[in-house]
């Protein structure tokens, strides 16, 4: 299947920013995402090279996003992503779903899942897999969102 | 959260409010009128259109030149990007060159696609623009698509259109097609370290001339070394600002082709082939036409 | 209009190429009718660089003036290699790259592989360090040591080195927006050790147009880090004479998504981009080209990969000789390091990676290497480990020493296959350099994103391949498994960083902070004035201990920083 062929998009567009948020250059992941995330119909935000975990929370407040998508590949996902959680946990939003992806050891990922980070896929996962794995989480979030509403 | 909390929130200020206050805009009908009711008189805003062809500097303008504005009074960004015609879907990017900027001065930005929504801005960004105001903006720095054709709707909603070109594109040609000559209140070249730049300034400089523009400024720019700069900002700051009130006409006629679309549209789709079969299509339609605007605007034909 | 120097060359390479009737008359009868009986396998073949394959050379894919674009091992345009004996006269040098952890770690490991018989030393930098931030730094927290050796000051590099020669290694440094600091701190650590400077060598990367194309590991504006090579190159042409000032690498190029044709073209563009850079200087090119050396990589499509390594040769020398009027025969010869692909390797059944780097090392050596790393195979998990780095070892010496491989100079020459690519590749990469230069130069190009943007689509494309099976990747498209068991991976100590930092802190209170601070004014003033050359200043920084970010951030003051240009 070509990504982002013959699905049925998600209205309104599901919005993700896609975030590394360590001293990490490795892009070439982030781009592919960020390609198929549009090739499926969602609205993408890029952070850029170098956030701070503040700058990913803030981008991702001020853009109102459904999904945080983080990536490390540089080993350093137990400390940065943490960092990310803890954020949000203080600024009390719970409404922002957070997924995770990179080189991460089998044994790290419960310890992630813990946090609230999720999906955790590692080298060689299938683009739908991700796709379909954020697309849960942004509807779980939207769900929440609309009860508040209420 | 309801509506009170969000009209509230962006009254205040509160980002998170704003953001979320926008999602609804963009993707919830009642909640958009309902929020344009309580805060539409609210803010007093200079809005500073940014458009130009791809590849420019448009996002690195901006960048250098909110933190300008930021020294004398608040800002926001509207940055509005393309949506993929195969999926509806996009990639905004504008933030990256801007980031740093934007922590340091407390500038709210937002990142928008035009879903697939022609003239170069998205289809709500005039109610965008206007909660953005309210939330006690000073400046609103709206950038538009920059798909190089016919990003026209800026002159309409921003006070000032600056259009943003760059030498050895062949930009300046671009922009006369494109209609870009037309809506300019000021025109900067960008890239200003490349040697060609003079020319570029001459060759947009003598196309404005020869239009009767003599008066409309030509500036050049370097990001780099922000040369000139200073210039560029005086001349917005010193622009003479309309009423606000003078962009809600766009959207008036936004609302009412709309609103027009939407009725007739229902009837299109409900048009019985029988009753019409025999009829010239020209006289068909003027009869539906008619029945609609009886029956929806108390139309009644003399 | 008169055609550019590019464009004549692919004119040129169009009109060696001509139609072969007797390859024409067997593919319309005797393979059509055998096709028809007993059917084909329906595929799209094609290469990483999008040029179709055929399913047959012939003479007639020669091209015409073969003698001429061929030469002889050591002489012009070197395509069939830049030493007439080959490794006849000396194998390719085994470098492993390696680095880790705290310094002791990364001395531990260099000792191994020295004693293991490696003949050139490899160090990895963690991204602190390659960013130019000391360990202590916020923005390290969790990454000091993971994906290299951290270094923040003389004292670390004094660490790394410790008991080793230096008069008898040849040491490769991967570091490249802070490249001008490593390198100062090597001399220094040289002086410090009682060695000339004209005894060591060794190659700094410090390739930083490659960065804002792939790596995105920066500090400051391009021109500022244009100007830092300038005076690396100055200093060390001058002082240094054996010491390779940089590696013009297309490695990092190709692992961020492009195609082999795409990584040779963007790098060669690279390598001009310096040599104008050179005589810009004042310089001239015969002085400064011969040190300039390459860093390939070496991917999975065998025959491509040759031809991509015979083409950059056969490049290089035309182009220096013609364009740049070089005279100096070495200035001509393009040596390069090469790498097994990283990209290519799997987390899936880790095992089956040993044969992909194997065929990829082999089309290292049939493309005529200098020096070679092969990957280990459980570096899609993590670091590898003492035991996987010696498979990967042991795999170049069954090349060299087992296979006869390294037995005759560019055993592939005169291939009708190969020859065939090589010629495709080098029009391909011209029309690049072409559209290149028109665009303004490299630099431009880069600025406006135009070269990440390629590579991101290119590496897109390849992304969808792989899930419409077009292409194949064994265990993660086909044949795979449900159940992977995990391998034993490298474990970085957390308690590195704890200790780099606590050393760091002790440091800063042990040396003479006035010297420092004496020595960074004085790097500042001379970073006002563009002419004056910045090595001796930042030698002086370092030899007070001065540490990375401090030295670091007098450039962030002076040059500012940078961001990288939207790639959509």
């Amino acid at each position: 299947m070509e990504s982002g062929k013959n699905q049925k998009f998600i209205k309104p567009p599901i919005k993700v920013l896609l975030a590394k948020p360590a001293i990490d250059g490795h892009d070439r992941g982030i781009f592919v995402l960020a390609r198929a995330f549009r090739d499926a119909g969602m609205e993408v935000i890029y952070a850029g090279l170098l956030p701070t975990p503040e700058e990913v929370v803030d981008t991702a407040v001020n853009e109102d996003v459904d999904v945080i998508a983080l990536s490390l590949l540089n080993g350093a996902h137990m400390t940065a992503f943490k960092k990310v959680m803890d954020i949000l946990k203080k600024r009390g939003i719970n409404d922002i779903a957070v997924v995770g992806g990179g080189i991460i050891p089998d044994e790290d990922k419960p310890k992630l899942e813990k946090m609230g980070v999720t999906g955790n896929f590692g080298p060689g996962t299938r683009l739908d897999v991700i796709i379909d794995h954020v697309t849960k989480r942004a509807l779980e979030v939207r769900e929440l969102r609309k009860n508040e509403y209420k | 959260m309801n509506i009170n909390d969000i009209v509230n929130g962006i009254l205040a200020g509160d980002k998170r409010m704003i953001a979320r206050s926008i999602s609804l805009i963009e993707n919830d009908e009642s909640a958009r009128e309902a929020i344009i009711e309580r805060i539409y008189s609210h803010g007093s805003a200079k809005i500073i259109g940014i458009t130009g062809p791809p590849g420019v500097g448009k996002s690195t303008i901006i960048g250098n030149l909110a933190p300008m504005l930021a020294k004398t009074g608040k800002v926001s960004i509207l940055a509005v990007d393309p949506a993929s015609p195969f999926s509806g879907g996009s990639i905004l990017g504008n933030r990256i060159r801007m980031q740093e900027a934007l922590s340091r001065y407390n500038i709210y930005m937002r990142s928008t696609s035009n879903r697939l929504y022609e003239g170069g801005l998205s289809e709500y960004s005039w109610d965008i623009i206007k909660v953005m105001e309210a939330s006690g903006s000073d400046y609103i720095i709206v950038e538009t698509v920059g798909s190089g054709q016919s990003d026209l709707d800026i002159m309409n909603i921003a006070d000032i259109t600056c259009v943003i070109l760059a030498p050895g594109l062949g930009d300046e040609i671009q922009a006369v097609k494109s209609g870009l000559m037309e809506i300019g209140n000021i025109f900067i070249v960008n890239k200003m370290d490349r040697e060609d730049s003079y020319m570029a300034i001459k060759d947009i400089r003598e196309t404005l001339n020869m239009s009767n523009k003599a008066d409309i400024p030509v500036i050049g720019l370097n990001s780099l070394t922000l040369e000139n700069y200073d210039r560029f900002v005086k001349y917005i700051n010193d622009w003479e600002y309309q009423n606000k009130y003078r962009r809600n006409e766009r959207k008036i006629k936004q609302i009412i082709m709309e609103k027009i679309y939407r009725i007739y549209s229902e009837y299109i789709n409900n048009i019985d082939s029988a009753d019409i079969e025999n009829e010239n299509p020209y006289y068909a339609a003027e009869k539906i036409m008619k029945n609609v605007a009886g029956q929806k605007f108390g139309y009644l034909e003399k | 209009m008169q055609n550019s120097f590019y464009e004549e060359k692919v004119s040129q390479i169009q009109k060696s190429f001509k139609i072969d009737e007797k390859y024409e008359r067997w593919k319309n009868s005797t393979l059509a009718d055998w096709n028809k009986k007993t059917g084909y396998r329906e595929k799209n073949y094609t290469n990483s660089s999008d040029f179709k394959i055929k399913e047959l050379y012939t003479r007639g894919d020669l091209p015409e003036n073969l003698d001429e674009v061929l030469g002889m091992p050591g002489e012009y345009p070197y395509t069939r290699g830049v030493y007439p004996n080959m490794y006849r006269g000396k194998l390719w040098t085994m470098r492993m790259f390696s680095g880790f952890g705290t310094p002791e770690d990364t001395n531990k490991r260099l000792k191994y592989l020295i004693s293991n018989g490696e003949t050139g030393l490899s160090i990895a930098f963690d991204m602190p360090t390659l960013y130019g931030y000391d360990c202590d730094n916020p923005r390290a927290e969790g990454e000091v040591g993971k994906c290299g050796v951290n270094v923040s000051s003389l004292a670390d590099m004094e660490r790394i080195f410790d008991g080793i020669d230096l008069s008898k290694i040849s040491t490769s440094m991967t570091i490249n927006a802070p490249a001008a600091i490593l390198t100062a701190m090597y001399f220094v650590l040289a002086q410090k050790k009682g060695v000339n400077l004209d005894r060591i060598s060794g190659t700094v990367q410090a390739d930083i147009l490659k960065e804002y194309i792939a790596q995105k590991e920066w500090m400051y504006p391009p021109e500022a880090h244009i100007r830092l090579i300038r005076d690396m190159l100055v200093y060390s042409t001058e002082n240094v004479p054996k010491w390779n000032y940089i590696s013009v690498s297309g490695y990092h190029i190709r692992e961020a998504g492009s195609s082999a044709v795409q990584e040779l073209a963007f790098t060669l563009a690279d390598g001009f981009y310096y040599i104008d850079t050179g005589i810009d200087a004042g310089l001239d090119v015969d002085k400064f080209a011969p040190r300039m050396s390459f860093f390939f990589n070496s991917s999975i499509n065998f025959f491509e990969e040759i031809a991509k390594f015979r083409a950059a040769r056969r490049i290089w020398a035309t182009v220096l000789k013609e364009k740049y009027g070089a005279k100096n025969p070495r200035s001509m010869q393009l040596k390069f390091h090469t790498q097994t692909s990283g990209y290519t390797l799997t987390w899936q059944q880790p095992l089956n990676n040993i044969v992909r780097t194997t065929i990829e090392a082999m089309a290292a050596v049939l493309g005529g290497t200098q020096s070679l790393h092969t990957n280990s195979y459980d570096e899609a998990w993590a670091l590898p480990t003492d035991e996987a780095v010696k498979v990967a070892l042991r795999t170049q010496q069954i090349i060299a020493e087992e296979s006869g491989i390294a037995d005759v100079i560019d055993p592939l020459g005169g291939s009708y296959y190969v020859e065939r690519l090589t010629s495709e590749m080098e029009e391909a990469v011209y029309k690049y350099l072409d559209e290149i230069e028109k665009m303004g130069g490299i630099l431009n190009a880069v600025k406006k994103g135009y070269i990440q943007k390629e590579i991101a689509e290119t590496s897109y494309r390849k992304q969808l391949r792989i899930e419409n099976m077009d292409d194949i990747v064994v265990g993660v498209n086909k044949y795979v498994e449900e159940d992977e068991k995990p391998i034993n991976i490298l474990k970085i100590d957390e308690i590195a960083e704890k200790n780099q930092v606590k050393r760091l802190k002790e440091l800063k209170t042990k040396r003479n902070n006035e010297m420092v601070s004496r020595s960074l004014d004085r790097l500042r003033d001379a970073m006002q004035d563009e002419k004056v050359n910045l090595m001796p200043y930042i030698m002086d920084c370092v030899r007070n201990y001065a540490t990375i970010e401090e030295i670091s951030n007098v450039g962030r003051e002076i040059f500012g920083e940078w961001k990288e240009p939207k790639i959509y």
